[in-house]
């Protein structure tokens, strides 16, 4: 019983950071039908700057809010400098379709190389801000640290922000308008350039924040994050790549769901028990928890 | 009658390049290796986005699958070299058309996402198996070149002729079956799904096939790279299936012969990089990252500058000045 309970509660650590993964991808992706690769990569770019920051001022709130704005940053001029220009060819072959999907590859291993160079290959130690030496009740210890805390709230926090502004705002709409019928959505008076724009700085911020948070626990470097970037995409398919609901809830089941399998199975089965929800997941419902059918083939 | 020449060219460009290894310098000659073997591989990828339209960013998983497999029945089964090679080709291809069967149901994105997965997932699983003997990998070797070859005919040299004649064998292979019915298929499937399939073309398993066939060639290509060098985690991890896709891009996707474009270009970037490097002063941080950096950059500006690939482009330019 204590086993479950531990397993659950680092599951439902791990599954928010996922989560924000998750949604940066769904955020791109409903802006402007790519999976971004080059996620993981911004992310890091951003951890590396508040690591910088925490560094030099000890100071983790700073930091936070330093890496944050970064990853927004880098969004934004990763969108406008590259992916606007490839969209513009996107439907002249299919070669060209591929552009963007390949063009976040390249540059995931290009802001890689310039991390290596800039800060070198080795692990950099990331100092949590708080204490990870988990709760303790009366004799039990469990596995949930004030910095698991710090995680579970930074992490819904930015998902309660979010919602509030893609629900209850028109920018919401509007980028989901400028996803879907582009055309139509000018013709409303949309600046869908603009809304897309939106889209990835959104994205950015919300990878760095998942980042920040998840590295903590770990070292840094420059690959850290690879496997995020895989738990983040099959978050999102597990929640339909659509929907923002549907990444935070495909966050939190990959993320307990993990934590249990490698608690009664084995830790190293990590990878393989990833692929294997990746496969179910698209057999068993492919267009996700809270996509529709149609959107799969979109 | 086609085929009957295309196929002396073949065994004359394959003899040619064999008496020209014994000319020259031995480093070039393993880069020679390299390049064959890299040829090779960015072919299968050509072979799958290239004609049959699917996106794989996975394909060095299968390279891994093949040199994995060929290593272990070397090593337990003692079979000679050739059938280890044949081993690691089936198997591969057996893993291709089992995640094939669930790639022809997935579009675009989800496919890119799936085959990175795998990329980066299944070279974890070395450290899981004993059998597999983690990140240390796995002894496997050509054998020395016979001793009839004579005194100067070294290992690379031999490594070089084994590479050459199998690449060769498989490159034949390959451009037979894409200009075959089955290549027509995929071209049809890549261009037009619906169109394909009101033709008569089963979509799923034409699909299936491609995967497949992608899969064998990428493990073929695995089993020689092992050989050559060594079978273990970090030669066969996300790093070779991202420079597979430069490569592929670099060559235009969808031309074979640019396969050789793309994986001399491949081989040539870290060259550049230590020579650039050298020149910035050697510092470890330069020399570590250099090569990543401008393959990187390359593969960026030529999305962004030959949305199509170069090969299509050139082709366009052309048609516009008649």
């Amino acid at each position: 019983m204590q086993q479950a309970i531990n397993a659950l509660l680092i599951g439902i650590s791990n599954g928010f950071i996922y989560s924000l993964m998750a949604l940066a991808l769904v955020l791109v992706w409903r802006s402007t039908r790519v999976i971004n690769f080059a996620q993981a990569g911004q992310a890091i770019l951003s951890t590396y700057i508040a690591y910088e920051i925490v560094t030099r001022t000890d100071n983790f709130i700073l930091a936070f809010i330093g890496g944050l704005l970064a990853g927004a940053l880098v969004g934004a001029v990763v969108e406008i400098l590259l992916m606007r220009t490839l969209f513009k060819h996107v439907s002249d072959g299919p070669v060209a379709a591929l552009a963007p999907v390949i063009a976040s590859l390249g540059l995931l291993g290009l802001i890689r190389s310039v991390i290596g160079m800039v800060w070198g290959n080795d692990q950099k130690p990331f100092f949590p801000p708080v204490s990870t030496n988990g709760f303790t009740f009366g004799s039990t210890t469990v596995p949930f640290s004030r910095m698991n805390l710090l995680i579970v709230v930074g992490a819904a926090t930015v998902m309660i922000i979010f919602t509030l502004i893609f629900q209850k705002s028109n920018l919401g709409l509007a980028l989901r308008a400028a996803a879907f019928q582009p055309e139509i959505a000018r013709l409303a008076g949309i600046r869908v350039g603009a809304i897309r724009t939106t889209g990835w700085i959104f994205a950015g911020a919300a990878g760095a924040v998942a980042g920040i948070l998840i590295s903590p626990n770990d070292a840094i470097t420059p690959y850290s994050l690879d496997s995020l970037l895989i738990f983040g995409f099959v978050a999102a398919v597990i929640g339909g790549l659509e929907s923002l609901i549907g990444a935070v809830v495909g966050g939190l089941t990959l993320g307990i769901g993990l934590s249990f399998i490698l608690t009664y199975i084995g830790t190293s089965l990590i990878f393989p028990a990833t692929f294997v929800v990746l496969a179910l997941a698209l057999i068993i419902r492919p267009q996700g928890l809270f996509g529709s059918k149609a959107a799969r083939n979109a | 009658m086609h085929s009957l020449r295309r196929l002396f060219l073949f065994i004359f460009s394959t003899l040619i390049l064999l008496a020209l290894s014994l000319k020259i310098e031995e480093l070039r000659v393993y880069q020679g290796a390299q390049i064959a073997i890299y040829a090779l591989g960015i072919s299968s990828i050509v072979l799958l986005t290239g004609y049959s339209g699917q996106v794989s960013l996975g394909n060095g998983a299968f390279m891994a699958i093949g040199a994995y497999t060929a290593a272990l029945t070397q090593i337990h089964w003692h079979l000679p070299l050739f059938f280890t090679f044949v081993v690691g080709t089936f198997s591969a291809a057996l893993a291709g058309a089992l995640l094939g069967g669930g790639a022809a149901r997935l579009s675009g994105p989800y496919l890119a996402g799936a085959t990175l997965a795998l990329a980066v997932g299944l070279p974890t699983l070395a450290n899981q198996f004993t059998i597999l003997n983690g990140e240390t990998g796995l002894d496997y070797t050509s054998g020395t070149p016979p001793t009839w070859f004579g005194e100067s005919f070294t290992l690379y040299k031999w490594f070089f002729w084994i590479v050459l004649v199998n690449v060769m064998l498989m490159m034949f292979f390959v451009r037979n079956i894409t200009s075959s019915r089955y290549g027509r298929t995929w071209k049809a499937l890549r261009g037009n799904p619906v169109a394909a399939q009101l033709s008569g073309i089963q979509v799923g398993g034409s699909k299936i096939l491609a995967f497949t066939i992608s899969a064998g060639v990428a493990g073929l290509a695995g089993s020689l790279l092992g050989m050559i060098g060594f079978v273990g985690p970090t030669g066969f991890g996300l790093g070779l299936s991202f420079a597979l896709v430069t490569g592929a891009v670099l060559s235009g996707v969808t031309s074979l012969a640019g396969s050789m474009l793309g994986a001399v270009v491949l081989v040539a970037i870290p060259e550049l990089a230590s020579v650039i490097a050298h020149r910035l002063g050697d510092t470890e941080r330069v020399t570590s990252n250099l090569p990543g950096l401008i393959m990187s950059t390359l593969l960026i500006l030529t999305v962004l500058f030959t949305p199509n690939g170069p090969a299509e482009q050139i082709r366009k330019h052309k048609a516009r000045k008649q």
